[in-house]
């Protein structure tokens, strides 16, 4: 076998490996764009699962195409799934930088992207196609700061977050928050994603004389934080970012290493006792071998909500968007609404580890609508 | 007290960093090539770790270093493979040519690693236990001293057999003239498919090393070629002490010098000091006689 069919094959079966999807013949078709592969695998990987779950169930087509990290491979990738006329909607990836990309493309094309892309630019470009059905920064920041400062107490809190778009948007939310608060941060500081050892932040989050630690980073630098902290012994609260809810970060992190530990999110499967909801769990259980998160309910959600669109009467991209820009559906995780802008989420918990074996968080405070669009 | 603590994790890093550098210069000695797919190895091996980790007893708490000559030898046979795939169906073409192979196997392992274990960052077992132990007053973390301990033996077994054994002369005899060497009766295949096993089981060990402390994912690889990149242009192109110096030097801007300016200005002043080493001393700190630098 020469080397380049060897080649040719490999990359066929890993392509067979981290895609998937559903043929059919006729009917509408929603392909799902996600980052599989890369710095966002963990992620783009949940968010194909929860779209995944939700059309296995419909049985609409629609087939996986793995973004990586490029805006490029996004931007082909979004390209070749037009070449199908049957196209109602996208499940569209949630790195903020592929969703710039893609947005003038799905304007050009009148075809909604339905993402969970928690970067706050996506929503404020004047593009009537976008969907988002996570919290943005303006809403789970929001509820970072005020159960800090309100439910905890914090006078003196430290900022910890990611030099990526991502982290940049997620501080200032929260600089703005705690400012309007009255408490504004003593200390902060970025980490590349690639940072390894936190004790030289952590050192200096102790001599700003902070009494509590606020992180909005990536899963694995918000293991490496927590872990470092309780090692060094650096015993303030931390009130981290979503990643802290997914149940792959606490499975890094050993039980004592978690106890007391809290953080922000759009939802916590797994933490829930409405039926719906553990219905959800189970399936995902079965289906992937893993505990869902946040970002996988919430692309469950969204594409439930196309899916009720089509349902509805909706066989064109048009007729789609017009749906899901003027109606209100109750999804597992929360009641979705537009704002009018493509903001469909409006509702935050905070959870906390009580330092179980199971590795389970409870939800310690909900704060609904805090945009007042419902 | 914290400075000491600075100081070990700057070593422990480093040691892990030195392992990758060291790796990445025996291939380039043995090919004038560079292995893109190095950081990759690494990453292989903080999965190697993790994979070998769920064979043990549950029930006897075993270390973590009694993985490692299982890491070793599965990193090892990664080498070979990119050697035999990457390296020898093109080793007549220029240098640049294994650049784009060595990519394509980087990224054909790293998207194999994301299949087979997920996305998701994983752990390895500590290498001897956790905890800290008080030195001279200072409260040193066990793992860092394990990984200190761990990479000085193995930098140290490499330089004998580099310096004390027929292999190792035979090794530097390829890396100093090829030709010669080849005329001499040296095997010349055979020892860059060594070189490529030697230089990725020390990649893996260092994969090891990191999974702990600093968890693995399948997508690490890009930042940990791009440190063994920076470390052997410090250190001299194609030096082995030098690679380590180099590992070392950047270990200690992350660590060290990030702990009394910020993360992203520390990062900057490490690439304003390659910029001056490149400057000022070319063919870097331990810099070798010429060298062809791909």
């Amino acid at each position: 076998m020469s080397n380049a069919l060897r080649a040719i094959l490999i990359a066929a079966a890993l392509a067979a490996l981290l895609s998937g999807g559903n043929a059919q013949a006729d009917g509408p078709r929603i392909p799902v764009l996600v980052p599989i592969t890369g710095f966002l695998s963990l992620e783009g990987t949940s968010q194909r699962n929860g779209a995944e779950l939700a059309l296995r169930e419909s049985g609409v087509a629609f087939a996986v195409d793995d973004t990586a990290t490029s805006p490029e491979v996004a931007v082909n990738a979004f390209e070749r799934a037009m070449d199908d006329d049957d196209v109602v909607a996208v499940v569209a990836p949630m790195l903020g930088t592929q969703m710039l990309a893609l947005v003038p493309l799905a304007d050009e094309f009148g075809v909604p992207l339905i993402t969970v892309s928690g970067t706050a630019k996506i929503t404020e470009l004047g593009s009537a196609n976008v969907f988002r059905f996570f919290p943005g920064d303006a809403v789970v920041k929001a509820a970072q700061a005020h159960y800090a400062v309100e439910a905890r107490g914090a006078k003196r809190p430290a900022i910890v977050y990611q030099t990526t778009a991502y982290g940049q948007s997620g501080r200032a939310e929260m600089a703005r928050n705690l400012a309007a608060l009255g408490v504004p941060a003593v200390f902060e500081e970025g980490l590349d994603v690639a940072v390894k050892d936190m004790l030289p932040v952590l050192a200096k989050v102790r001599e700003a004389g902070a009494d509590m630690l606020l992180l909005h980073l990536h899963s694995g630098p918000t293991a490496l934080v927590v872990r470092q902290a309780r090692a060094m012994g650096l015993d303030i609260p931390i009130v981290a970012g979503s990643a802290m809810h997914q149940p792959e970060t606490a499975a890094l992190l050993a039980p004592a290493e978690l106890d007391g530990v809290c953080a922000e999110s759009g939802a916590s499967p797994i933490s829930e006792d409405d039926p719906g909801v553990r219905d959800f769990v189970a399936d995902y259980r079965a289906r992937y071998e893993r505990a869902p998160d946040a970002f996988a309910l919430g692309q469950y959600d969204g594409v439930q909500m196309v899916l009720a669109a089509i349902e509805a009467g909706a066989e064109t991209p048009e007729a789609v968007r017009a749906y899901l820009a003027t109606n209100r559906f109750d999804g597992l995780a929360m009641t979705y609404k537009s704002d009018g802008k493509g903001n469909m989420a409006h509702s935050a918990v905070i959870l906390c580890y009580g330092g179980g074996e199971d590795r389970i968080p409870r939800i310690v405070r909900r704060y609904d609508n805090l945009t007042g669009a419902l | 007290m914290l400075a000491g603590q600075l100081a070990l994790n700057a070593l422990a890093l480093g040691s892990a960093y030195a392992l990758v550098a060291i790796g990445f210069v025996l291939v380039l000695n043995a090919t004038t090539a560079v292995n893109f797919a190095h950081g990759e190895s690494v990453v292989a091996g903080g999965f190697a770790a993790v994979a070998l980790a769920t064979l043990l007893p549950a029930d006897i708490a075993l270390p973590g270093l009694v993985l490692l000559p299982g890491v070793l030898l599965v990193t090892a046979a990664l080498g070979v493979a990119i050697a035999t795939l990457a390296y020898l169906p093109i080793r007549s073409r220029p240098p640049v040519s294994v650049f784009a192979t060595t990519i394509a196997v980087g990224i054909i392992v790293a998207n194999g690693l994301n299949g087979a274990f997920g996305a998701a960052p994983r752990t390895a077992p500590p290498l001897v236990g956790g905890g800290t132990v008080d030195l001279f007053g200072l409260a040193l973390g066990v793992q860092s001293l394990a990984i200190v301990a761990t990479a000085a033996v193995l930098i140290g077994g490499l330089a004998l057999l580099l310096e004390r054994t027929q292999l190792g002369r035979r090794f530097r005899a390829c890396a100093q003239d090829s030709e010669m060497a080849r005329a001499l009766g040296i095997p010349l295949v055979r020892m860059t498919v060594l070189a490529f096993a030697l230089a990725t089981a020390l990649a893996g060990a260092a994969g090891l090393l990191l999974a702990h402390q600093f968890f693995v994912s399948a997508a690490d690889g890009g930042t940990l070629i791009l440190k063994a990149y920076i470390a052997v242009v410090i250190g001299g192109w194609g030096s082995l002490r030098g690679a380590a110096a180099g590992a070392l030097l950047i270990a200690a801007f992350e660590v060290g010098v990030a702990a009394v300016a910020s993360q992203p200005v520390a990062e900057g002043l490490l690439y304003i000091a390659v910029l001056l080493v490149l400057v000022v001393r070319p063919q870097g700190l331990f810099g070798e006689p010429q060298q062809v630098r791909a």
